[in-house]
């Protein structure tokens, strides 16, 4: 790592992909360092990206660390520094700095069955490890993702997910009711109690919406998962990435550097603040 | 190294260490504040404690991390900004500031090193002066591990004996200081001034009238006290201006953002300032969403952080008895009493 912590390397956005239009825009950037640069991040690890002008924000790698040539970011139009991502262009130049926080544990997963659920944008934090389980197959055993968002429209990766569920089990669902969707209709808490995945052998990975998260930590714990069998990814506002700035603390826990990854064994002995 | 300066002789040790950019307590603008002294003649160390710590000079409320030029369709330029290299000696430093040093250098240097706090702190020496009477009402130092003739962090310890100075110092940064004076300026102190010199600092133990009693109960109470609605009660008052974290010589938490200078081509510089916990928007997320959406949690975020969070990770309070919080609030927010009562909730 260079010695000052602050200064980001600069990468050029090598393609852009519209995954979701509307109200809540979603778009996934891969990026390239202009100058040869090792990120070696883990799974579940985070970047700092800059606009030169804006700011900084932090967002989760969603490609594998297995795949060397680019990084993968999906991002949800949101605040000042997303919403000047999504008006830039193929060739622009960002900022990088990180890998931050500590990944997933997913060394520790070799064997065991992976099931993955996800809701809205919160499927890009946890695709890193679906996508290096997928890699690394006979590393692991099944998969499993279930995925839901508000409507089909909002439904992110859906190339891939076709891809997926040809050789990996694979359930959707929306919030409402629409014409033409044929999956489940529900919040996706109520998909995973319907869709039953066993907790033997498994490990369950879950990411979305704070409210969402609760509750399918809720349904896998009557499913029979042990609080040590379910991980989450946390999120909260960020500005250094090294524990220093002082705002995305749970307890003494820094999210930036203690964090983001939690089991729910270790998520729920830290207060309620994130 | 002990030795005895008479005090009429202090400009003149000061004037031999001119390589150094010589901060002192001054009083302008109707309060005390350190600044740059151009003068050593005018330095009179009879200040109480100025309103801000010394560690604005380590760590400024803003810091240029660098420049950034993003002319259209080539890639931006970025150019670093270091704090310069030039050697300084902050005089009369308080101890509790000193020691609140000593709290920062762990959070600047926590698996990360921050070049800019270090370059400036490695730069930086520290010549103390012991408060004979406490030099603010609300003192409480010696409640959290301190004294006010404590050495931590500091290079040297000046002691006030009426027309002369005690100065001892504590490390080789310290000697060097006393070296370079040169011969004819200090004295060796009598094995009277060093028992007179210790009976000053006994007494100015005793003069510190405000305290938190049995503080070392505390973080273990904090801990089962996160749902409390005591914290409601406590906040009430509370303006959310934030003083209490601005003139803190602890506090270190930052915002990082973007100032424009000019939009084509965009050009600017990326800025740390200072922030704090009692502001609303320090965690709000983007969505609106807020982890901390009141002030009761926000004093609460204070009160833990400094009594249990810092306590469990490094193993010291992160507050240092200064009292400047509760001479400031304008609500009359009172850290020792809150503490107080948290002790008895145990």
């Amino acid at each position: 790592m260079d010695s000052n912590v602050y200064v980001p390397k600069l990468a050029k956005i090598i393609a852009i992909k519209e995954e979701v239009t509307g109200a809540r825009p979603i778009k996934t950037f891969r990026t390239q360092f202009l100058t040869e640069f090792d990120f070696a991040q883990k799974c579940g690890q985070c970047a700092m990206l800059s606009v030169f002008g804006k700011g900084e924000s932090m967002i989760s790698v969603s490609s594998s660390p297995l795949i060397k040539d680019y990084l993968q970011f999906s991002i949800l139009k949101s605040g000042r520094v997303t919403t000047a991502l999504h008006d830039m262009k193929v060739d622009d130049i960002i900022g990088i700095r990180g890998p931050y926080g500590n990944g997933f544990p997913i060394e520790d997963w070799r064997g065991k069955n992976l099931v993955f659920i996800g809701g809205g944008i919160g499927l890009a934090p946890i695709w890193s490890v679906l996508q290096t389980a997928l890699g690394l197959k006979k590393d692991y055993g099944k998969i499993m993702l279930i995925y839901g968002a508000r409507t089909s429209k909002d439904i992110v990766y859906k190339e891939e997910l076709e891809e997926l569920s040809k050789e990996n089990t694979v359930h959707l669902s929306v919030d409402v009711e629409e014409e033409g969707w044929n999956e489940f209709v529900g919040f996706v808490p109520q998909n995973v109690t319907d869709k039953k995945p066993s907790p033997k052998n498994a490990i369950a990975i879950t990411c979305g919406p704070p409210i969402m998260i609760k509750f399918v930590i809720q349904a896998l714990g009557e499913l029979g998962f042990k609080d040590d069998q379910i991980f989450t990814t946390v999120e909260n506002k960020m500005k250094c990435g090294i524990g220093i700035c002082g705002r995305c603390n749970i307890g003494m826990h820094y999210v930036c550097k203690d964090g983001p990854v939690y089991s729910w064994a270790e998520l729920k002995e830290l207060p309620q603040e994130y | 190294m002990e030795k005895i300066l008479t005090k009429k002789l202090l400009p003149k040790w000061l004037k031999k260490l001119e390589d150094y950019t010589l901060y002192a307590p001054q009083f302008t603008d109707d309060f005390w504040s350190f600044e740059v002294a151009e003068n050593p003649e005018k330095i009179e160390l009879n200040h109480p404690n100025t309103v801000q710590a010394p560690k604005k000079i380590i760590y400024p409320q803003r810091d240029v991390f660098f420049e950034f030029t993003n002319p259209d369709g080539e890639p931006p330029e970025i150019k670093e900004i270091l704090p310069d290299d030039n050697a300084s000696i902050i005089i009369g430093v308080r101890p509790c500031d000193a020691k609140a040093l000593t709290l920062l250098d762990k959070v600047f240097n926590d698996g990360y090193k921050d070049e800019y706090y270090w370059k400036r702190r490695d730069n930086t020496a520290l010549i103390g002066l012991a408060c004979s009477t406490p030099p603010s009402p609300n003192c409480f130092c010696t409640s959290v591990g301190g004294s006010p003739h404590a050495k931590t962090g500091l290079d040297i310890l000046m002691t006030d004996m009426g027309d002369r100075y005690h100065i001892e110092s504590v490390t080789k940064t310290g000697d060097k200081l006393i070296n370079t004076g040169g011969k004819g300026l200090f004295t060796n102190p009598t094995a009277k001034d060093k028992k007179d010199v210790q009976h000053i600092h006994d007494e100015s133990e005793k003069k510190i009238t405000r305290a938190i009693k049995d503080v070392k109960k505390i973080p273990s109470v904090l801990t089962g006290m996160f749902e409390s609605p005591f914290w409601d009660e406590e906040a009430m008052s509370c303006l959310r201006c934030g003083i209490c974290t601005f003139l803190c010589p602890t506090c270190h938490c930052f915002d990082i953002s973007d100032e424009v200078t000019s939009i084509s081509p965009v050009k600017g510089q990326r800025v740390r300032t200072w922030d704090t916990c009692q502001f609303p928007d320090f965690t709000m997320h983007s969505s609106g969403h807020n982890p901390r959406p009141d002030k009761a949690s926000r004093l609460r975020q204070r009160i833990m952080h400094k009594y249990q969070y810092f306590v469990e990770k490094f193993g010291e309070y992160q507050c240092t008895g200064c009292g400047r919080c509760v001479s400031k609030c304008p609500v009359g927010i009172d850290i020792i009493e809150v503490l107080n009562k948290v002790r008895d909730h145990g």
